[in-house]
């Protein structure tokens, strides 16, 4: 397997694409202005919202995923372009017909001087299946290993279950034998999502039942990095470099300063003050760093990997009777949207207008490197900014369902960031304008409340987003076969069902290249039907103290990593 | 505006009190009221009129299309008064500049001081009249009633705000509507508890128990004989429940409850401008000094009235 | 009066009960899920509300709930801090939103009194027409309006304070949001300390008073302030558990883990979680039940008569 296979284009191109950063390692250092004085003691940094958890059972948000990461670490790790490379295994052999992987471990302690074993990843993985919580689907559905599909449906449904007979062994304390329903070209490169991290049984079992990963005297590292302050709920909390890490030699970081930060603005001031030294900032402060001298060059735009769309309700007793199942009524709506301007007034952090399906710049053919969407004007005949075709469209639609006057709600949340806000009232009056006789009210709520609803399938359109959680179109595409439980339009199309399941079970796990032609043609049907109009997919603009460099940044599971961090 | 402005004179309040307010030591000069009259009048004709005198619409994105076919939208604009010049948006005048999505702050900030004015008057009006009775009965029979209606406002007052909003969202359209209904569930009883508290205070003197003794109807001593008597607090009351009014419903965002986008309040205009304070400031400033000009001139005018109205003992 | 507080006491625990139970009853009909999850299946999500028991009838529910409240357990989040006994992540927030709150009512109590007095006391000067103005302002200004510009001048322009929270400089770190949290206590306090004194040294007695030979701090604390307290009691009771129950915006720009904070969290977060809003709904009619029903006793000693009164009919 080719190293090349999930490198993703690197973001700097992003950044100088759209103008809005040069890159950090350009920047020289010693630039007065800014970033405090880090050497010698480490970095701040910000995060978006609260930990939610430490337990890589219970996390699901990336701010939670990336302590974890930084304390313990997995078979694999990523590199700076993404790459799966070793980490506490030393190499993964895989067996001839794909389905068997035997990973070796390297000596590696817990923070607490037991040695890491292949059953502490047995006790983990097993753990997680017997849970079936948020992540479960990454054993059963993603990772494919052996029963965990069967194990899983057998939980959820109350009936006996024997987590043992799960795929995973531990052959000796130094191998790991996982085996897989089919074979899963990128299974080494799941090995770094949280997930599948090692929890060390005895540790666990010694703790009071809930306490694990609550306090730095409940929870043992394995990683570049101990847990050294923390409390749940906690706004601050601090990261000390591990003496004891397997690779503690090339790890020069000697802590890292957490601190929750609630606006864009305040993250601005905050890096201004010295007081931390990676923030994230979006709209108008983007705007004010970038005419700011001092703060331009620190500017540094990375791909959070989100894409946001609108989905449109297919179901009878939404949108007036189920108007929103006329396919040119959805591509009136999508070809009536100015994607360029959105991302250019509203989101301004270098987020990209996108018009595929799946977003760009996550996942590349491991034969040829090529991004899979990366070229994005191959569906310009079904989306686009296009007035005209979308009044076409329109009016064949209002033939077709014999109605002149269309209103809808257009539902988003309130909590998921300012540029949210903004985009669906630019939408609203977009669509308003290019679609004369379209009313399209909007109905803020929280993104509990939104997904409720959705769910419910009580709405018209919505604004939603999606994370890619492996490096594979199919964390995309595998929503919209029939009844998936995020299909919240309940789009329905029998080829496009059979070509997903090809691809997942069927006749194309073995051939590569067959498989990823097969995605394109699947994706093209839903961008042919408008199932979704994607909108744009998120990046984050950082600003970052040039003292600091090395921070690698990724669109899929850990959104940054330290190891490599260096101060200067 | 000044000129057409109606100043209460000297003759108003002798017909509400019979009272020679000239000689009133501690009654506000001519000139003063002269100033509140002017400003409570330009803010509501302000928060009429503003957005009609305004070339633009409150939901009104200013933009052009450049030469590439790019959307250029008027966004993040300092106050500025059409001129000549090179940029894309200088000949266009925009007094308090523009929002985030480029649209005028001049015919928002009016916009939202009607809507906001519009929800505090309508729920504290009917607050204060729930919140007053309330009050004036509890604490007037004490007791066993009291303790009773004590307990309910216990429990009314108990259950989380954002709570209840939310479970009333469920039964109710969002707008503005809801709003007042979310507003009128509590609002009321900081009323109560202030209308209590001087219920409490006054209804053992002398006059009252004169009253009672010559058999005067309960109510009758409630709202006729005590009720004047507690206006002072009430008004004072009255008048902090405004802001307090227009940042709750700013707040009831959070659970999805409030103004319906693209519509503004003075509140959610003070939220919005408060995510760019340090990088564009004047974006608040205006909501808040609109709000703080209202504030002044109502407590004025209330401090006018508590003065006026509340008999003194002589006046029996 | 023994009696009475025991009386009373006992209707409050009633009240408490009461509420929990109608608030349970409320946040399970609240919309959001407490199992909020992009992918899970719906038999996933089944599966985990059955583990939960949420699929049991509300009453059923209710007493296990109590049952383990019995033990001090509230149970564990399911949408926010997952994982970790919600009295951990509690016990945290209490500690600093009761300490910073605290702090907050000294700052506004005190500085707000003082500046009430001074007003009465100079009534139709400079002095007064400052305190008025400031007042007003000082409602109209949010708090976190106010800690975002202490934050800029006197941690960022001037680094004096910590530009965040820190627990571990806990008074130190607590200076600016405390101050800022302070501003509506302390122009609420100045307000109607400065009118009820006004109203007060206006009356009957008070001349009288004078006319006996008493004047400065004997007559202003003896007579007039003990007379004004009442209705500033009743006002500040409110405010006390807002300030101790935290406040979202100022907690989340400054970084403190705090009740207010977890409120909002709990009910518009990722979901809604039960156990959380639950554990602070109770907490927050706790807080109310106990303050009025200190505010009550206290009537009771700021006014004598009000005593009588409501001991001899809780005796009754």
């Amino acid at each position: 397997m080719s190293k090349n296979m999930f490198s993703r284009r690197n973001f700097l191109k992003l950044a100088a694409a759209t103008g809005s950063a040069s890159m950090l390692a350009a920047c020289g250092g010693g630039s007065g202005n800014g970033g405090g004085d880090a050497a010698g003691k480490g970095i701040g940094v910000m995060l978006g919202t609260n930990v939610m958890s430490l337990d890589t059972d219970l996390a699901t948000d990336g701010d939670s995923f990336e302590v974890i990461a930084d304390c313990i670490d997995g078979l694999m790790q990523m590199d700076a372009d993404g790459a799966a490379i070793p980490a506490l295994a030393e190499k993964p052999d895989v067996s001839d017909d794909g389905c068997k992987w035997t990973f070796h471990l390297r000596d590696a302690k817990w923070s607490n001087g037991t040695p890491v074993t292949a059953n502490d990843f047995v006790f983990a993985w097993r753990r997680i299946v017997q849970n079936q919580g948020e992540y479960a689907y990454m054993m059963s559905d993603i990772g494919q290993i052996k029963n965990a599909p069967a194990l899983a449906k057998a939980i959820v449904a109350g009936e006996d279950a024997d987590v043992t007979t799960l795929g995973v062994t531990a052959v000796d304390d130094k191998t790991l034998e996982v085996e897989l329903e089919v074979p899963v070209p990128y299974f080494d490169s799941l090995m770094y999502f949280p997930t599948f991290y090692p929890i060390n049984e005895e540790f666990y079992t010694s703790l009071d039942d809930g306490t694990y990963g609550t306090s730095p005297d409940t929870f043992l590292s394995c990683g570049a990095f101990v847990l050294s302050d923390y409390t749940p709920g906690t706004a601050s909390l601090t990261v000390t470099k591990n003496e004891d890490y397997w690779d503690a030699a090339n790890v020069s970081l000697p802590s890292i300063n957490y601190q929750v930060v609630g606006s864009s603005d305040n993250a601005l001031t905050a890096f201004k003050s010295g007081s931390l030294d990676v923030v994230m900032i979006g709209g108008n402060q983007v705007a004010a760093a970038e005419e700011d001298a001092d703060l331009a060059d620190k500017l540094v735009v990375t791909g959070a990997g989100y894409m946001w769309y609108l989905t449109f309700s297919q179901t009878e007793k939404n949108a007036q009777g189920g108007m929103l199942a006329n396919k040119n009524l959805r591509l009136a709506f999508t070809n009536a949207i100015d994607r360029e301007a959105l991302v250019d007034n509203y989101v301004m952090d270098g987020s990209l207008a996108t018009y595929t399906a799946v977003p760009p710049q996550f996942a590349a053919s491991a034969s040829t490197g090529e991004d899979f969407s990366a070229d994005q004007e191959k569906f310009k005949d079904y989306i686009g900014y296009d007035v005209e075709k979308a009044q076409k469209y329109f009016e064949d639609a209002k033939k077709e369902l014999g109605v002149d006057s269309f209103e809808f709600t257009l539902i988003f949340g309130n909590n998921e960031g300012d540029e949210v806000t903004k985009v669906a009232q630019a939408i609203k009056e977009q669509i308003e304008a290019n679609l004369s006789g379209v009313t399209l009210n909007l109905q803020a709520m929280t993104k509990a409340e939104r997904l409720d609803k959705m769910q419910e399938d009580n709405y018209d359109v919505a604004l939603t987003r999606w994370g890619p959680d492996y490096a594979d179109p199919m964390t995309y595409l595998g929503m919209w076969i029939t009844n998936n439980a995020n299909n919240y339009g309940f789009w329905s199309n029998e080829e496009y069902d059979k070509i997903i399941a090809d691809c997942t079970t069927g006749a194309y796990v073995s051939d590569y290249d067959a498989r990823w032609a097969a995605l394109y043609d699947a994706e093209t049907l839903v961008m042919q039907e408008a199932v979704i109009a994607p909108l744009y997919t998120k990046a984050n603009a950082n600003l970052i103290n040039p003292d600091v460099q090395g921070i690698e940044f990724h669109p899929v599971a850990l959104n940054r990593v330290y190891k490599n961090t260096t101060v200067a | 505006m000044a000129e057409t402005a109606y100043v209460p004179t000297k003759e108003d309040f002798e017909l509400l009190t019979g009272r020679d307010i000239t000689t009133d030591k501690n009654f506000a000069s001519q000139s003063y009221w002269k100033g509140v009259a002017i400003i409570v009048t330009a803010i509501i004709l302000l928060a009429i009129f503003g957005p009609i005198l305004s070339p633009y619409g409150y939901r009104d994105i200013v933009s052009y299309t450049d030469e590439a076919g790019k959307q250029v939208v008027a966004k993040g604009i300092s106050p500025q008064i059409g001129h000549a010049g090179d940029g894309a948006f200088d000949q266009y005048t925009f007094l308090f500049g523009t929002d985030d999505l480029g649209r005028d702050q001049w015919t928002r900030t009016w916009h939202g001081a009607r809507v906001s004015l519009i929800i505090a008057f309508v729920t504290i009006i009917i607050d204060m009249i729930i919140g007053m009775s309330y009050g004036l009965i509890s604490g007037y029979f004490g007791g066993a009633v009291d303790a009773v209606m004590q307990r309910i406002v216990e429990v009314a007052n108990s259950v989380p705000r954002l709570v209840i909003v939310s479970v009333l969202a469920i039964f109710m359209p969002k707008g503005m509507g809801l709003v007042i209904v979310a507003l009128l569930l509590t609002e009321w009883i900081g009323m109560s508890k202030i209308a209590r508290a001087e219920m409490l205070r006054i209804k053992e003197q002398e006059y009252v128990l004169a009253s009672r003794t010559l058999g005067a109807h309960s109510m009758h001593i409630i709202f006729k004989q005590i009720l004047p008597n507690t206006i002072g607090p009430i008004i004072t009351q009255v008048m902090f429940s405004i802001p307090t009014a227009i940042f709750t419903e700013a707040f009831l965002s959070f659970v999805g409850v409030g103004i319906m986008l693209p519509q503004c309040s003075i509140g959610s205009l003070i939220e919005n401008g408060f995510n760019n304070i340090t990088t564009l400031p004047y974006q608040i400033l205006p909501p808040i000094i609109v709000l703080a000009l209202q504030m002044l001139g109502f407590n004025f005018i209330g401090d006018g009235f508590r003065e006026a109205l509340a008999p003194k003992l002589e006046d029996m | 009066m023994k009696k009475y507080i025991l009386k009373r006491v006992a209707m409050s625990v009633a009240t408490l009960l009461l509420i929990m139970f109608v608030l349970f009853v409320l946040v399970r009909i609240m919309p959001g899920n407490p199992f909020p999850s992009e992918r899970m299946n719906a038999e996933q999500i089944a599966n985990k509300r059955a583990e939960l028991g949420l699929d049991d009838p509300v009453l059923v529910q209710f007493g296990r709930y109590m049952a383990g409240l019995a033990h001090g357990d509230f149970g564990k989040g399911t949408s926010l801090y997952y994982g970790a006994p919600i009295t951990t992540v509690l016990g945290t927030c209490i500690s600093n939103s009761f300490r910073i709150g605290g702090l907050a009512i000294l700052i506004g109590t005190a500085v707000g009194l003082i500046l009430g007095i001074t007003a009465a006391l100079n009534k139709g000067t400079f002095i007064d027409a400052f305190c008025t103005v400031f007042s007003i302002l000082g409602v109209c200004v949010p708090g976190y309006v106010f800690l975002i510009f202490l934050q800029y001048f006197f941690s960022y322009k001037i680094p004096f304070f910590p530009y965040f929270f820190d627990s571990s400089r806990f008074l130190f770190s607590s200076v600016l949001p405390a101050l800022s949290l302070s501003l509506f206590t302390m122009s609420t306090v100045a307000r109607f300390t400065r009118n009820e004194m006004v109203e007060v040294m206006d009356s009957d007695y008070v001349h009288l008073a004078e006319s006996k030979g008493m004047y400065g701090n004997m007559l202003v604390t003896r007579h007039i302030l003990r007379n004004a307290l009442i209705p500033i009691v009743t006002v500040l009771a409110p405010l006390i558990v807002d300030l101790l129950t935290g406040a979202l915006v100022v907690e989340k720009i400054y970084g403190i883990n705090g009740i207010g904070k977890l409120m909002v969290d709990s009910i518009a977060g990722e979901g809604v979680d039960y156990n959380y809003v639950l554990a602070l709904g109770i907490l927050y009619s706790a807080l109310y039940i106990g303050i009025m029903l200190v505010v009550d006793i206290l009537y009771g000693l700021l006014d004598p008569r009000i005593r009588v009164a409501s001991s001899k009919e809780g005796d009754a």
